[in-house]
């Protein structure tokens, strides 16, 4: 009997629905605008990532000096001028559309463009129809090389 | 394909190789930094082994050599007997100030390593990372020298050793306690 309720606990605990106890986390305006801000820089230890994908310890720091920055009132162009005068153009994701920061932008779109002409006349090319010029008969063939494909379609 | 448009293509990959190339002779821990010829950043913090306060300000008016390093960093390691000599070479100059900046680090760790190999100047602990931020960190170690006028002058990522060492102390260091431009 005792075993049977052992049992039916077991039961009702590994039935019950724990995760909905789960707590959500509401996000504040205030991590809202760490989160928008802390996407548009870029982790300088990591490889491509942002501070707010980034685990590194500089990114997680970055991340405390946004928030810091933003409980002190500073608004998120004042934040970005700051790390912008830390780190120069290579803390934005994007990189700014001035000098040669254009060839970044401009660069593979040009080159898909030129890659695309080329590939277009190669195309051209091996489609067009081998009767634009005129073909040239086959040579006669001579009295031996008749004889031959007579034989041979004959007497394989 | 017209010999126009071919000898275009050749040039444009032409141009790109020679891109290539020179990229392949640049020094990868040359980052360009955006504060040289500017304010440093002034600072405040506790000093590692005694916990007092140490400020930039304290030292207006002097030549003053930050080193960034952290007790997991195997280049600051590396670097510090250099670093050690170096401040035994200058130390004795009035207007000469070294001072490490630990990074990133747990106090016992940063208190061990500077028992274990040795310590003649003074640490500031960078117990949020805001001061790293404020010099542009990128890690450790980093060493930047700022003039007497409170403007960083010079900036190095990687181990003051070798070479380094000898361009910091002859062409950065001595010029600057000189009152003249650093030659690098």
């Amino acid at each position: 009997m005792m075993n049977r309720y052992i049992l039916f606990g077991f039961l009702i605990l590994v039935m019950f629905p724990w995760p909905t106890l789960a707590k959500v986390v509401d996000e504040t305006e205030l991590d809202v605008q760490v989160r928008e801000i802390a996407k548009t820089l870029r982790c300088t230890v990591c490889q491509t990532e942002n501070i707010w994908e980034s685990g590194a310890p500089l990114a997680v720091q970055m991340r405390a000096a946004i928030r810091e920055r933003l409980t002190l009132g500073h608004s998120p162009e004042e934040i970005h001028a700051y790390f912008l005068s830390r780190y120069g153009d290579y803390i934005l994701m994007q990189p700014p559309k001035h000098g040669m920061n254009w060839l970044i932008w401009v660069a593979p779109f040009a080159l898909l463009l030129v890659g695309g002409f080329f590939l277009y006349k190669e195309v051209k090319q091996w489609v067009r129809p081998s009767s634009s010029t005129p073909q040239q008969p086959p040579p006669p063939l001579d009295q031996e090389a008749r004889e031959r494909i007579e034989r041979e379609l004959h007497h394989p | 394909m017209s010999r126009g448009l071919q000898f275009s293509l050749v040039i444009g990959l032409l141009a790109l190789f020679a891109l290539f190339y020179q990229g392949l002779w640049g020094d990868p821990r040359s980052i360009p930094t955006v504060l040289i010829g500017t304010t440093a950043p002034t600072f405040t913090g506790p000093d590692v082994e005694s916990g007092q306060t140490i400020s930039l300000d304290q030292y207006k008016g002097k030549v003053v050599l930050l080193n960034f390093w952290a007790s997991w960093c195997y280049e600051c390691k590396v670097e510090h007997k250099d670093i050690l000599r170096l401040h035994q070479q200058f130390k004795d100059h009035p207007n000469f100030v070294m001072l490490g900046i630990n990074y990133q680090d747990e106090l016992p760790d940063a208190k061990k390593y500077l028992k274990t190999y040795g310590s003649t100047f003074q640490h500031v602990r960078d117990i949020k990372g805001s001061l790293a931020i404020d010099y542009g960190v990128y890690g450790v170690p980093e060493t930047f020298v700022i003039d007497q006028q409170g403007v960083i002058r010079h900036k190095w990522v990687g181990p003051i050793v070798g070479q380094v060492y000898t361009n910091l102390t002859e062409n950065v260091i001595t010029p600057l306690l000189n009152n003249t431009p650093p030659s690098t």
